[in-house]
Order: C-alpha cells, then structure tokens, then sequence
C-alpha cells in the first residue's frame, strides 16, 4: 500500500510539476505566454471598465449630496452627551486640549448672542455664539489647572453632540442622579446645568465656521469620610430635536 | 424469492428479505458454463484473485467440496442425521434451527442511523464551520481572561454557526431517510410456507424454520425453500433463469448426473422455482450457506463506488475550501502584519471563512437531487440512492442483461413454417397482430395440434385478465403455444374438450416428443386424430408424407431439404424450434372402444404427415430497439451480458440493434468470405460475440482490448464473476458503466456498476437490493428517461452551483476592504447567514426546475475526469466577473446609505478603529455632526441592511442569468420557467421581512431601510444580465473560440 501512495505521491508531483512549467508546450500555469498576455489583456480591459464605471456611479451619487447638510439626519435623532472626566482615560491635558478653542483669545471673533432664545439665521453667512469659558466657574481651568482633582472635588466636563438643525423645545438643561443612597455634593458650572437656546441650531461644519457647542461640567465633591467609596452618577438631560 | 414463470404473477410474490452479502470473493460458485471442469475453475479462481477480496477460504472449501449429489439417500440420512420416511424430530429441528439460525439471508449490515447522521454533521463544508465555531469561542474565551465584561457577540456567532451545521445536516439526514423509505415499500414481508415431514408428520412451517435434514415437498409454482437434494422427483421442472440467466426450464430428478453440483440434476437450489411436477427432497443448505446466499454476498463483497456527482460535490468542496482557507490565512498574516490584535485577526478569518463557504448550498443540491428522484419515480424510475440520479446521465455505457431486460423473458411464437413458406408472428407484448396467412388448410390442421398436443392450462378465476397476462400452468413453451393459439383460435379449453383426450404421452427427454389421441368433433368422423410435436429431426423421422395446402404429399428428398434450410433458418435466429405432426387413426383398425395403452404403444408412431415447424423466442421488449438507438446517439454504448446461450444472444442482440443491422462479426465476415475464422482480420469486425468460454482465458488487457475496440459487442454464457469483470474492465477504460439486470446472477455487477439498475417487477430482491435504481415497469426505454434526467440536473446543478458562488465574492469583498480600507463593517456575519441560508435557498432549488437548453441526449456523455461540475470557466466567471460586479452594486448601496446620512466616502476611510471604539460617543462625520456609538451601531446595521439588499437585488439578476449557459434568455424562453419567478419573489419577501419585519429585533442587526436604497443597485444588476447576454452572444456565435473556451462553463 505505501508503495502504492508513494507511487502516486510521486506521479502527483510530476503532474504538478508539469502543470506549473510544460517545457513542451511552453505552458505555464497551464497557459502560454501569449494565452497569459490575451487573459490579462482582458481582465485589465474588463476592470478598467468596471473601475470607471463604479467611479461614474458613485459620482452620479455624490451629485444627490448637498455640500452643507447631509441628506437624512433619521439616525441622530437626540444628541449624544459626553462626560470627560479624568475616569474615562481623559486625562487633564485632555481636557485642557479641549477647552483650547474656548479662550477668549480664540472666540474674538465670534458673536455674542442674546441669551435665552434659538439664534436661527438664514445665511449665507452664519455666525457662531460666543461661549466664554468663564461660565465655567471653577472647572473652567482658569484658576485651577487640576480641574480640582488634586483636591478631590472632581470636574466632570459634559458635553452635547452636535447635530445640524437641532433645536430644543424648553429649556435643556444637565441633571445628575446619584445611583447610590447619599447623593455627593454636585456643582453645575453654569448655574444649574443649564445650556442656553443661544448655540441651537447647527448649521453644519461647512456653514457655521467656528461653532462652539455649549458645555456643562460637572464638580462632584466627596466628603473627606466618603473617600474610597465609588459613586455612580448618571447624567440626564431632556431635550427635543426640531430639525 | 421466487421467480414464477409468468410476469403478471411475479409482482405478487416478491419476498422480503434482503440479502446480505458478506462473501468471498474467492469463490466461483455459479457456473452456466457446460462443459467442464477444472479448467474453467483454474481461470475463473484467477479472475478472483484479481477482485482482491479476503478470506472466507472455508466456505470457499465447503462450497466446491459439495458432495451431497452424489450420496446415496443412505449416506445422506446419516451424514444429516434424519430418516428419508420420517423426518427429523421437533425437537432436533429445534436444536438445529438454533445452531444455523434461521433459513432467510441475512440483510445487509445497516449502516447504524447514528453514524450516518455523524456523517452528515462533519461532510462538506461543515468542518470549517465547526473550526470557525470554536474560533469565535476561543476568541471569547481569550477576551474574556483579560475582560470580564467582553460582549456575548462571538459566543452568538458561534452558537450560530454551529446551529447552521446541525440544521444542515440534519435537514441533509431527513432527506436521505426520505429517499430510503420509498425503498423500503418493497419489502413487504410475504412469509413463504413449506411443507415438511417432521416426526412422521406432514407439517406446513414457515421456510424460514427449515433445518438441514428436513425432508421437504415442493409442487408445481411452488419456490425451491432451500437448497435441497432431491429424493425423488415427478416430471420436475424447475426455472433456474435467476441463477444462471437461462429461460429454459431445467429438469430434475433423483439421479446423480454431473460431477458439478451446479450442473447435476438432483439438487435444486433455493429461491428457484418448481414449475410443475412435484418434488421430495432434503434440505442441504439453509440460509447464508445456500448457493443464492453465496452469490448475494459475492455481491457484498464488491465495494461500493463513489457516484459521480459524490466525486464532483467533493471536487467542489474542495475547491470552495481551499479558496477559503488560504485567503483566510492570507488576511490572517496581512492583519496581523497590519498590527491588528490576534484576537481580531481570528474574528477576521471567521468573517472569510464564513462569507466563502456556501452553507446552504450542499442542503440545496440534496433537494434538487430529491426533486429529480420524484420527477423519475414518476417516470417509473425509482432511486435509492439519491446521488445515483446524476450517474445515470454521465453513464457511457450500459451493461445490460438480456433476459427479462431487454426480452420480455417469456417464450414466444415468432416464427411458423407451412406450406413450404417461413410466417412471422406477431412477438410484441399484447400479439395483437397476427398478419400471416390463415386461410391456408394447413394451418387449421397445424393449429389443432397446436391446440391439442399442449398440457398447459390457464389457470381459473382470470376471465377478465388479457390473454397475455393470464398465468398458467407449465413449462415455458407451452405456456407460449396455450396464449399463441388462444389468441388466434378464441378459446381453446372449448376446443379441447370438443376434441376430448383419450390418451397421452408427454414429453421427455428420451423420446424428445410429445403425444396425444383425441377424439374428433366432427360427430360423423369416427376417426381418432393423433396429434405430435416434438424435436423436429425426430419428428420429420416419424413422417412419410408432408401437408402442403391442405393435401398430404410423399416427403421426398426437396421437400426435406426445404424442411432443413427452414429449420437452420429459424436455428439460426437463435430460436428454439419444434415439428408437429399428425395422423388420423382409421377407424376399422381403431374402433371408438379401442383402449389405447401408452405403455405398451399400442398405436402406430411411424408414417405420420408432417405439418410445419414453428419457432419460439423469448422476444424482444418492443420499446427496446427504440430505446437503444436513442441511447446510441446520446453516445452511450450498449453491451449485452448474458448467461444464455451465443446464437439466441446475437440475435436478440441484431433485433433490438445492440448489433446494428450492417455490422458484422469476425464469424459472419469469415461466412461471408467463406474463410476460416482466423484467418479474418479481427479488427474489421465491428461486433463481437464473446463467449464466457473465451473470456476466461482472457487478460485483462485483452477484455479491455476487446472492449476498446469493437463498437457491439455481446458476452454470452457469462458467469456472475465474468459480468463483474466485464464491468470492472468497462470502468477501467474510465467509462461510467450502468448495468442493468433482473437476476441474483447480476446482483454481483449492479452492485460493482457507477449505477446498477435493476427491474422492479421481474428483478430478484438480490437484485433490487444491489441496484441502486429500480425500473418500476421493467422497461429498458425508462433508462433513457433517466438518462436525460441525470444530463439536466448535472447541467442545472452547474447552474445552481454557479449562482451560489457568484455572491460569495460580493460577501467577501467587505471583509478584504474592512481590513485593508478600514471602513466600518459593510455586511455582518449574520447577515451573510440570512443570505446564505434565506433569500438564497428557493432560488437555487429553483434552478432545479430549468428546462434543458439544447437536446442534451444527442451529445457525448461527459468524460468523468475532464468535465467537472465546477471546472475553471464556472469559478473564474462567477468570482471573478459576476461576483466582482456584484460586490461594486453593493458596495454602490453602501456608499450612498453612508454619504445621506453623513458619512462621505472618504471620511470613511480608515474610520474603522475609531468608529469602533466603544467609549467614543462623539465621532464626527463629514458635516460636523457627532455620533454616539450605539448611533453608529445603528448606521452600520443600516449599512448592513443596504449591502444585503444591494446583494439581494443583484442575485435576482443572477438567477436570471443562471438560467441559461449558452442561450439567450429569451431564446429559452424568461417565463417558461414559473418555479423561478417564486424563487424572485421569496427572495423579495423574506427581504423586506427582514428588514421591516424584524428591523426592530436588533439581534439580527436589520434595520428599517428606506425604500430608494432598494433601487440603488438596479443598474448594476441589469448591467449584469446584458453583460451575461453579451457573453452567451458571443459564444454563440464563435463556438470554440478563445471567448467559449474562457467564458463557457
């Protein structure tokens, strides 16, 4: 039986062999030279053609595009908040990375803007509300570099996705809810967590250069007996979309 | 098992069991051949050498040192320890019966359903899926060591895989349980009597129950219940056709006459038939150890061969495997080499592995195999063997048996000799047609002897059966003279007893002619007529007149002449001949008293007038020629085996042009040239009529010479081994060989054959047993049938196969691009599933309904190692152009969800690990926006969504394509087809099922999809089907040009 499989083994190699490089009829891969050339004459033809005509098709679906605002916003419904604390690997250059557009100096040319209503515009030219940093009191970096970690009063930064077209019905504003028995000491920066009309609605990055969305943090302070225990805090906020 | 002498009665009184068959091959125990002995041992043992089968030298020694024949009925009581009067005892009997087992054949070891559900859980693609199940357990496992908050999706997916396997295979199980049943409708268990001398008693046991040592009696119609030594006989005549081919009644009787027992005519073997007369015997051999039983296992001991379309399945899976498997591995090193964690790495080739593999495409052939089972069972064709429906249409040639196949194995009247002038008969099933001359009054005297010279009988109650059907009493050709005479005459029984009997000899071999006197009914002729027929030398001797119209001439010297050309003539057509003859007794010598003593043949048995011959055959089935020439030109070659004798081959062979009616053999040319035979160049011959005799002594290299060579060829008195080497030499000139056969002496070969067919109504339970189709009507015609249905669904499983595959580029591409682009998952795991194993399914079964494009039976059967079900053309075509379009449409419906909701193209590029990330929940988009990640979920669920329908609304073109090879659509015709429409229209509803059905259930990661995106891919998916017209075009019209050779599959 072994011989057999040898024998085999060995008429199977051959036949490799031959199939990778016939010396009789020049084959190689089982095509000649000039049966390689034609097929891959071919196939560049072939994909040539179907690379430009998959170009052409996906440009005729750009054209459907609009430059400044995409065509459905259905699946961002209500934005999305974020927490930036020091717990979810942001750390404080992060943060101060992140408040960078914020200064003063980087807002002297934005608008002041009324407070406490939409500022709606019809372009073309749309102009972006200041939202001067100060309004975030004690974490807005200014006076305390730690963002009071150091210290043990935590800010937590929060922020709202941007979403074009989104204005809120009422007034949004940022609430807390401890998960645990004794609620911590919170601090909304600014006043109780309220964002004002002012920054709604978003006309897109394409429109309205040097849009600032609001920000609300969040200064969470333990006790000095607290410490070691966790806190779970769950932000809430309640806002509807217009588009 | 019985074989019964007339078909209708056949169909009633098959028995139950199945054979089994553990045999030695090393065993010749079948032997039709005459003549003797050890020469034709020394051959045939040489031939089993070559089977190369195992052991069972014991038996092997038992069987050829049979000795019992030529025992005394002394030895033999004491050799079985019985008395010849008495019988055995109960309770020997009993002990006896418990020491052999019972006296049935053992069934064939069954496969245990556990196994062959295993089978079904680890064949085809399921090993990959496994490995890909416990790739993504494993991947669990790894993340969870290091997280114990890791997501559940890779056990998901893994539970997952592993029910698409066991559904599968299970669904795979039940439709292989499905086709068996249908067989097992056959064996309806009939249990056979017998009657038994057993402490003095006369008892009637269950066969089953027989012991050696029983004295048992056997009567007319009755089956032989185990091999048995006859004691004494009386005008016994037993069918040996099941064993040995041979449709002639063979004669048995208490003498020792042949040193070989197959040969000698005191034993009778079991499962043959006692046609008349009565016989007392004592069993020798029950059950396993009977002759029958040692060829049902020789029939076992043949290995089963792969079918065809097994080889081709298996061809495919590889092929599907391996390109899964190395782009696998492939995009595991590139990932890996892209710095992509290993775990990732591994959920990377899952995604290949399960985007490459076709999983519901081995589901989909067993169904389309089913669906031809039935459409061929209604056809008359039944398959046990569901992959066997292909072999039939690959089958190039057909080994067919002569007896009972191809004839309708009863003699026949085909040819009377009166008047000095040769008469055809009307041989076809019903003998409607009797066109030669009645008027003459020869043939009324003729007819009367035919009418009074014959002890047959119909038997009672069948008033309302055809003449033809009806069953009767006696031996073959009586039974043909009783129905040849009835037809012509009306009813003969009248005629008879008009023509009352007064005395009677019958036949035996000695006189070798049979005699009868009646009385007239003609009331004024006293006379008595004594009718004879007989052999016809031995008749003509008696003669010394001859009628020639109606007037009684002196039998000179011409006369006799034309007498011996006619009775060479009808020899030569290899049918059996007899003479008739007459004499009308005077009345003065023989008074109406005269008491005729036929002992002491008191009656004059010389001088008679002759009166003609007539010929038997066993004819021909009378859609068989047509079946044959159709077989021809589908370029199958048929070839005669059979056990009967050469001349009565050959000419059935010439009469249903097996041997085409210009061919001639190396005798005829020798005749022809009036040359001896060797000296005629044998290669100018293009048929041959090869005798077991000669095949014998033949290598295998010059069967396979003589197979090779001639175009007709006819092997007569062939022994079950000799058939087994004829088709052993047919495959190796790689031809798939189709044997058809009736007999337990063909259950060796069917079961060696690619395909065995055997006939449902005449064939022996050994037979059906080792086929693996079954003609309901014995009709050789319905092989064509077959044929032609074996052709359309290895072209439309091409079709199917080629569907299939096309869309596992457009599910694989995503994967590629996913890793390399790093765009945001275009199509989930699961998703592929719902394609694969939904929308897919009714359209690929729906291929299985597709008319033939051309007439598939006037080409070449295809060559089983050059033409493959999935050759190069079909992978490179469906992979590498189809799936490629298809997978720029879908990414086509990708892009555009993406872009409307924000995401540009190239924003997208390289998002992958970002957008990944589960704590970002503010990931921009190309307007400025901000997404959370389950709002990315969701778009990528959505993404998924558009990708399935892109693929879904491009395999709809697929399908529509797929329908054709090389026709245009429309010349095949777009709605002939209506399964195919339902196939479009599943396809549409289970999508929109999916998507706004289940859109909500966000396990399945469908999401409601806006309507539009449906139309997104529509021109890519008419692009498709006038690019596939272009290709059909073109192929059209340059047959065999570059273009064909690359583009047709």
């Amino acid at each position: 039986m072994t011989k057999m499989n040898e024998k085999s083994l060995n008429q199977s190699l051959a036949q490799w062999k031959l199939f990778v490089y016939n010396l009789t009829t020049g084959e190689f891969l089982g095509r000649t030279a000039s049966s390689w050339g034609l097929i891959l004459l071919f196939y560049l033809v072939f994909y040539g053609f179907l690379a430009a005509l998959f170009s052409f098709t996906m440009w005729v679906m750009l054209q459907t595009l609009n430059d400044e605002v995409p065509k459905y916003r259905d699946q961002i419904p209500s934005p999305g908040l974020n927490g930036f604390s020091k717990t979810s690997d942001w750390y404080i250059e992060d943060l101060k990375k992140f408040l960078k557009p914020y200064t003063l100096e980087e807002q002297k040319n934005l608008t002041v803007c009324p407070d406490g209503a939409l500022s709606e515009q019809k372009g073309p030219v749309y102009v972006a509300c200041q939202f001067p940093i100060s309004l975030l009191q004690a974490c807005s970096g200014m006076n305390d570099p730690d963002f009071g970690y150091s210290q043990g009063n935590s800010c937590i930064l929060v922020k709202m996705n941007r979403i074009i077209g989104l204005k809120p019905e009422g007034v949004p504003r940022i609430q807390c809810v401890s998960k645990n028995e004794n609620m911590p000491n919170v601090a909304f920066y600014p006043h109780n967590g309220i964002i004002d009309l002012k920054y709604f609605p978003y006309y897109g990055k394409k429109l309205h250069v040097g849009y600032l969305q609001p920000l609300v943090t969040v200064q969470v302070s333990f006790a000095p007996n607290d410490t070691g225990k966790e806190v779970t805090v769950e932000a809430m906020f309640k806002i509807t979309a217009c588009a | 098992m019985c074989f019964p002498l007339t078909t209708s009665w056949r169909a009633f009184h098959q028995t139950p069991e199945i054979y089994s068959v553990e045999l030695s091959g090393t065993k010749d125990i079948v032997k039709t051949d005459k003549g003797d002995g050890k020469e034709k041992y020394r051959g045939l043992k040489n031939n089993c050498l070559e089977l190369k089968k195992k052991n069972h030298t014991e038996e092997f020694q038992k069987e050829l040192h049979l000795d019992d024949h030529k025992l005394s009925n002394r030895e033999l009581e004491k050799k079985y320890g019985t008395d010849i009067i008495t019988g055995l005892s109960s309770t020997r009997a009993a002990e006896l019966l418990a020491r052999d087992g019972p006296n049935s054949l053992t069934p064939p070891k069954q496969t245990p359903e556990i196994v062959k559900f295993l089978k079904q859980m680890v064949g085809g693609f399921s090993v990959l899926l496994w490995v890909g199940a416990f790739l993504c357990w494993i991947a669990f496992g790894i993340e969870y060591s290091s997280n114990k908050s890791a997501s559940l999706n890779n056990v998901y997916l893994g539970s997952v895989l592993v029910l698409v396997v066991i559904f599968t295979g299970i669904f795979a199980y039940y439709q292989e349980a499905k086709s068996t049943n249908i067989m097992s409708s056959f064996k309806k268990m009939i249990p056979q009597q017998a009657l038994v001398i057993r402490d003095s008693e006369k008892k009637t046991i269950p066969s089953e129950h027989l012991v050696v040592g029983d004295i048992v009696e056997v009567k007319g119609g009755d089956q032989i219940p185990a091999d048995i030594r006859v004691l004494s006989s009386q005008g016994c005549r037993v069918d040996n056709s099941s064993l040995t081919g041979e449709s002639e009644p063979q004669p048995r009787s208490s003498e020792f006459t042949h040193e070989n027992p197959l040969e000698t005519k005191n034993i009778c073997f079991y499962s043959t038939t006692c046609l008349e007369g009565t016989v007392t015997g004592m069993v020798i051999n029950t059950g396993d150890r009977t002759i029958i039983g040692h060829i049902a296992s020789l029939a076992s001991g043949v290995g089963n061969e792969k079918t065809p379309i097994a080889i081709e399945i298996e061809h495919f899976v590889h092929i599907v495997a391996g390109v899964a498997v190395s782009i696998g591995i492939l995009f595991f090193i590139i990932a890996v080499s892209m710095n992509y964690r290993v775990l990732d790495s591994i959920i990377f080739l899952i995604g290949i592995i399960v985007a490459n593999v076709p999983e519901g495409l081995l589901a989909t052939v067993t169904v389309t195999l089913s669906l031809t089972a039935k459409r061929m069972a209604k056809k008359n064709c039944l398959v046990k063997n569901l992959e066997a429906v292909e072999t039939l249409g690959s089958t190039s040639i057909i080994c067919s048996d002569k007896t009972g196949t191809l004839t309708q194995n009863r003699m026949t009247v085909a040819h009377l000799w009166f008047d000095n002038q040769i008469f055809v008969a009307d041989t076809s099933e019903n003998h409607s047609n009797q066109v030669f001359d009645q008027s003459s009054r020869t043939w009324a005297s003729l007819s009367k002897i035919i009418t009074l010279c014959n002890r047959a009988e119909f038997k009672p109650g069948q008033e309302n059966v055809p003449i033809m059907k009806k069953a009767v009493i006696g031996d073959a050709s009586e039974t043909a003279l009783l129905k040849f005479s009835e037809v012509i005459l009306g009813d003969v029984m009248a005629i008879r007893k008009r023509n009352r009997k007064v005395a009677e000899i019958p036949f035996n071999s000695t006189n070798k002619f049979q005699l009868s006197i009646h009385e007239t009914d003609d009331p004024h002729d006293k006379r008595f007529l004594m009718v004879m027929k007989g052999a016809p030398e031995r008749i003509l001797e008696k003669c010394n007149t001859i009628m020639i119209n109606g007037e009684e001439h002196p039998l000179d010297e011409s006369t006799a002449k034309a007498f011996h050309t006619a009775y060479m003539e009808l020899g030569g057509l290899g049918e059996r001949v007899l003479g008739f003859c007459h004499l009308y007794l005077p009345a003065h010598e023989f008074p109406e008293t005269y008491k005729f003593d036929t002992d002491a043949m008191n009656f004059p048995t010389s001088n008679l007038c002759f009166v003609g011959l007539l010929s038997m055959i066993d004819p021909p089935r009378s859609t068989v020629p047509d079946a044959v020439t159709k077989c021809r030109s589908a370029g199958i070659k048929v070839i005669m085996v059979t056990g009967d004798h050469p001349i009565t081959a050959k000419a059935i062979a010439k009469s249903v042009g097996i041997i085409s009616a210009n061919s001639e053999t190396v005798e005829d040319i020798a005749r022809r040239l009036s040359i001896a035979v060797e000296q005629v160049n044998k290669w100018d011959a293009k048929a041959a009529v090869v005798t077991g005799m000669e095949l014998k002594d033949m290598s295998s290299e010059q069967v396979d010479e003589i197979l090779a060579n001639y175009q007709e060829i006819v092997f007569a008195r062939t022994s079950p081994q000799q058939k087994l080497i004829i088709v052993e030499g047919c495959q190796r000139q790689d031809a798939v060989v189709a044997v058809t056969g009736d007999g337990v002496n063909d259950s060796p070969a069917l079961k060696k054959a690619d395909i065995g067919v055997a006939m449902g109504i005449a064939g022996s339970d050994a037979a059906k047993n080792a086929a693996d189709m079954v003609l309901l009507d014995d009709n050789f015609a319905s092989i064509v049938t077959g044929v032609e249905e074996g052709r359309l669904i290895f072209d439309n499983l091409k079709k199917t196969i080629a569907y299939t595959l096309t869309k596992n580029i457009a599910e694989l591409c995503p994967f590629l691009i996913y890793i390399i682009v790093g765009l945001p998952l275009p199509i989930g795991t699961i998703t592929i599933l719902f394609i694969d194993l939904g929308t897919d399914i009714i359209p690929s079964i729906a291929l299985a309904y597709e008319k033939a494009e051309s007439d598939i039976m006037n080409r070449k059967p295809r060559h089983k190692k050059k033409d493959r079900l999935v050759n190069q053309p079909l992978a490179v075509y469906s992979y590498l152009h189809i799936g490629l379009m298809q997978a720029l449409g879908a990414f086509l419906v990708y892009f555009t969800v993406y872009a409307q909701e924000g995401f540009l193209p190239r924003t997208l590029i390289n998002l992958r690990v970002e957008w990944e990330k589960d704590f970002v929940n503010d990931l921009e988009d190309s307007y400025g926006q901000e997404w959370t990640r389950y709002q990315r979920a969701y778009l990528e669920w959505t993404g998924y969504t558009a990708f399935f329908v892109g693929i879904l609304v491009q395999q709809i073109a697929d399908l529509i394509i797929r329908k054709t090879r090389r026709n245009s659509i429309f010349q095949q015709g777009a709605f002939r087809n209506k399964v195919i429409w339902v196939g479009i229209a599943s396809q549409i509803i289970i999508g929109l099922v999916l998507s706004y059905g289940l859109g909500s259930v966000t396990a399945l990661s469908f999401t409601m999809l806006r309507a539009q995106y449906w139309f997104v891919a529509v021109p890519h998916a008419i692009l498709i089907w006038v690019y596939d017209e272009v290709r059909k075009l073109f192929i059209r019209l340059y047959p065999g040009s570059w273009w064909d050779k690359n583009m047709y599959y």
